[in-house]
């Protein structure tokens, strides 16, 4: 009796689709793709470290003269020092936090624009489409540097203000992506069968399209935070980015500039932390992409 | 009979295309009674669909409702603002469509799907979700507690077709129009889900417009048939009248090409000659007359209108199949309905 039970258990489990949604789904295929997974492990190796540099750093990031300066990595200071003698491991854990910030801010900011412009252009066309497409234009035809440096510069050169200088300047691939995916998400039947079942515009907008735009999105932002974090890099480099003492690779690679011929790792140090990030965040969004593509059932 | 709860006149529906006006609702008047079901056939592109979703101000751009009433209790639907026609549409008047595979959205869970068209007419959220489950009960969907946390991918066509109807059902509307809600699912379906309506249609007391090209459910479901040739109507009658004595070459043409288990065998299937006009350029004088057998001089050159042609039938020709066949040799037909007498089951039949 017992035996019966269970085979009969066991059958059903297998008759019974698995439950699996889209997401777990494309999580499944995200891990079979070895670039991806270890781009994530180092991506959720690099948050860990912005948080532990929260409350711990191995030495003060701002203590000048803790050790000789230009001292090259030792075991005391793994990563040396720099100029005036500050540790770079700490500045580096510290610096983390600052890319972090502004890479996946500058994209939720992006995110908050770009979206309801693109769905309002692409679910009303007509007028409304055309004026948001000449915004849209007039945005990529201004040149991106010029108008944040003149931004922060106007601003002040805090982390929120470097942030919004971004994304002004980048919001609008992901208006055009939305407007997109809208044009041809509101001519499914799925949407007619919301119209008919009366519901309102906005419902239909972010309850119905959104959703079924949110791969795409994901993946357009995740190739969006190295970019912020590449633009904030280069304004650190600039002088016109994160002010000092906080650190920013961007300016860490810049102090170091100077002294690259006898101490190359102060420039070294944040550069390669720099490039490792955007190649993670550029093989995630890759392996995001195959993984949330619907025609792909692997 | 009582005020028809719907009541149709003259509507016109126009699509406004790169070459020229389509006018894919031609001068379209109909009435539709308390808990009737009322079945409309046409082939691809006569406009049955259209007319449906005109009735609702939903017809997809280019196209535009251009003239004509549509009037619910009294009030012409055509007028409301858009905020007045939203209310309307799912609670008073509701639809299904054609493909439940995509007409539920594929990222939502297929319960949440129904418990929002009742919050959209301002049902509280908890007593939705109650009602949900027993819709999903009432249009016989197994195991529907769990069935609620389902995306649709997860459930069979059939399922979602009834997770469709449950949900067209959720506000209790007056009218459901079904647009070929069988099309896209396979036979054995199809009959269940023409069976579950029929039922919902007694039971609940909505009304039904019934939207198809197959003869055969309009026979198993409706009590009134409207026959739509490029844009226009060109009969409508009972079902015992357009099944049993259709007027209109068109019906009778429709009627001649369906498969049929009985019919002689190794004949071959019939079908109607030549080809669906142009609504671009539709033809002079009867839109049907290049393809009909029956046509005379005047069909070419003068445009008939619908005139009573006996109790509760109406048929927009010239010539009518009662004149065909007494001076043209047109065949007779054998009624289909099911349990109206076929060849074959003439001995079973009372």
């Amino acid at each position: 009796m017992a035996t019966a039970t269970t085979t009969a258990q066991v059958s059903e489990a297998e008759i019974l689709p698995e439950q699996q949604t889209l997401w777990s789904d494309a999580w499944r295929r995200l891990k079979r793709n070895r670039l991806a997974l270890v781009a994530t492990i180092y991506l959720v190796f690099l948050i860990v470290v912005a948080l532990v540099a929260l409350v711990y750093t191995p030495y003060r990031m701002s203590a000048v003269g803790i050790a000789p300066t230009y001292a090259p990595p030792s075991a005391a200071h793994w990563f040396g020092a720099d100029s005036i003698g500050r540790d770079v491991l700490s500045r580096l854990m510290v610096g983390a936090q600052v890319s972090l910030i502004v890479g996946v801010g500058t994209q939720l900011l992006v995110i908050a624009v770009g979206v309801p412009i693109g769905l309002l252009a692409g679910y009303y066309r007509g007028w409304l489409d055309s004026v948001l497409t000449f915004i849209i234009n007039v945005f990529y035809g201004i040149p991106d540097l010029l108008v944040a440096m003149i931004m922060v510069f106007l601003l002040g050169p805090s982390l929120t203000n470097i942030i919004v200088a971004i994304v002004v300047t980048r919001w609008m691939d992901m208006a055009r992506l939305m407007r997109g995916q809208t044009m041809s998400l509101r001519e499914r039947e799925f949407i007619e069968a919301a119209r008919a079942s009366g519901a309102k515009p906005a419902r239909i907008l972010f309850g119905h399209i959104f959703p079924n735009a949110l791969g795409p999105i994901i993946v357009q932002a995740t190739f969006g935070v190295p970019a912020a974090i590449l633009f904030e890099a280069f304004l650190s480099f600039l002088g016109v980015g994160v002010q000092p003492p906080t650190p920013s690779w961007g300016s860490m690679a810049s102090d170091g500039i100077s002294a690259l011929e006898y101490a190359p790792h102060i420039v070294l140090v944040p550069s390669i932390a720099l490039s490792l990030t955007l190649l993670a965040f550029n093989f995630l969004g890759d392996g995001l992409r195959d993984a949330l593509d619907p025609r792909q059932k692997r | 009979m009582a005020t028809p709860i719907l009541q149709v006149r003259d509507l016109r529906t126009q699509f406004m295309t790169d070459g020229g006006i389509v006018t894919a609702v031609d001068g379209v008047s109909f009435d539709l009674h308390q808990g009737e079901s009322l079945g409309i056939v046409g082939e691809s592109g006569s406009g049955k669909s259209v007319t449906a979703l005109s009735l609702l101000r939903l017809v997809p751009d280019p196209g535009r409702v251009v003239g004509g009433k549509v009037l619910f209790k009294n009030q012409d639907l055509l007028q409301l603002t858009d905020d007045e026609i939203r209310e309307v549409r799912g609670r008073d008047i509701s639809m299904i469509f054609q493909d439940p595979q995509s007409s539920l959205n594929p990222v939502l869970r297929t319960g949440f799907q129904i418990d929002e068209a009742m919050l959209a007419h301002g049902r509280p959220k908890a007593e939705a979700h109650a009602r949900t489950v027993d819709l999903l009960k009432q249009v016989r969907i197994p195991a529907a507690e769990s069935r609620v946390k389902d995306f649709p991918h997860q459930l069979s066509g059939g399922m979602r077709q009834r997770a469709m109807i449950a949900m067209g059902l959720s506000n209790a509307p007056q009218i459901l129009i079904a647009d070929e809600p069988t099309t896209a699912l396979d036979v054995t379906v199809q009959a269940q889900i023409l069976e579950l309506l029929g039922d919902l249609n007694r039971e609940l007391g909505a009304a039904v417009i019934m939207i198809t090209h197959n003869m055969g459910v309009v026979a198993g479901l409706c009590t009134r048939v409207i026959v739509m040739y490029a844009g226009q109507i060109v009969e409508q009658g009972t079902v015992e009248q357009i099944f049993a004595n259709p007027q209109h070459p068109y019906t009778w043409s429709l009627l001649r090409s369906m498969p049929r288990v009985d019919a002689v065998r190794h004949e071959r299937l019939r079908s109607i000659e030549g080809i669906a006009p142009d609504l671009l350029h539709p033809p002079a004088g009867c839109r049907f007359h290049p393809r009909c057998p029956f046509r005379i001089e005047k069909c070419y050159t003068d445009e008939p209108v619908l005139e009573e042609h006996g109790p509760d039938n109406l048929a927009a020709c010239w010539v009518t199949m009662d004149r065909a066949r007494k001076e043209m040799g047109a065949d007779d037909l054998v009624d289909i309905r099911p349990g109206a007498g076929s060849g074959v089951h003439k001995g079973q039949v009372k």
